[in-house]
């Protein structure tokens, strides 16, 4: 199976954001909201660190 | 106010659902009938560890090198029994030449780890040191 970083990402961010929600939130509306903001901010932070270092790559 | 509840304390099942959880993600959380998040939890490490072995991540074995190794191993036999049966569920093994292989390899180490935070869950229910809401939210 071959999967570019972005997709690794998104997998690892969707997975690990569902089980943090489930893990530190007891009600479901709480657990929907946290896992939705958690997903979004790692990928946030991970496009927004992606094009910080977008100067030094060449 | 939300609707709370404590698990009555068995100390007893609680550690045999702790190690029931390591070994299958999910188990110790059946054990201690918490349905849903057994499920997720199945879901979570279940599909990390696989996409990461069949990305061909490397594995770390006991006979660590270093310190490093030693701690990816340490995250690696989080996974239970998906760590035992990585050898089948990828045959050709670990090949971190190619970015992807790299990228499995973090991927099966986060999915150990996230592993033994659900054990370390269970041990708190199993021990009645979590409030558990009720389902329905």
């Amino acid at each position: 199976m071959i999967l570019n970083h972005f997709q690794a990402m998104v997998i690892f961010a969707l997975t690990v954001s569902v089980a943090f929600a489930f893990l530190s939130k007891n009600k479901m509306s709480e657990r929907l909201r946290y896992a939705a903001w958690a997903f979004l901010a790692f990928l946030a932070v991970a496009i927004g660190i992606g094009w910080l270092m977008y100067p030094f790559s060449r | 106010m939300a609707e709370t509840k404590r698990n009555p304390i068995n100390p007893a099942l609680a550690l045999v659902a702790a190690v029931a959880g390591w070994l299958v993600p999910g188990l110790g959380h059946v054990l201690l009938r918490k349905w849903d998040k057994a499920i997720v939890y199945l879901f979570a490490v279940g599909t990390l560890a696989s996409v990461g072995l069949w990305m061909r991540g490397n594995v770390f074995s006991s006979n660590a090198a270093d310190a490093f190794d030693m701690l990816g191993f340490l995250a690696d036999i989080g996974n239970g029994i998906f760590y035992f049966l990585a050898g089948t569920i990828n045959a050709a093994g670990g090949d971190v030449s190619r970015a992807s292989g790299d990228y499995g390899t973090r991927l099966f180490a986060t999915a150990g780890v996230l592993n033994l935070l659900c054990v370390l869950e269970v041990l708190q229910i199993g021990f009645g040191s979590k409030e558990e809401g009720h389902a329905a939210g």
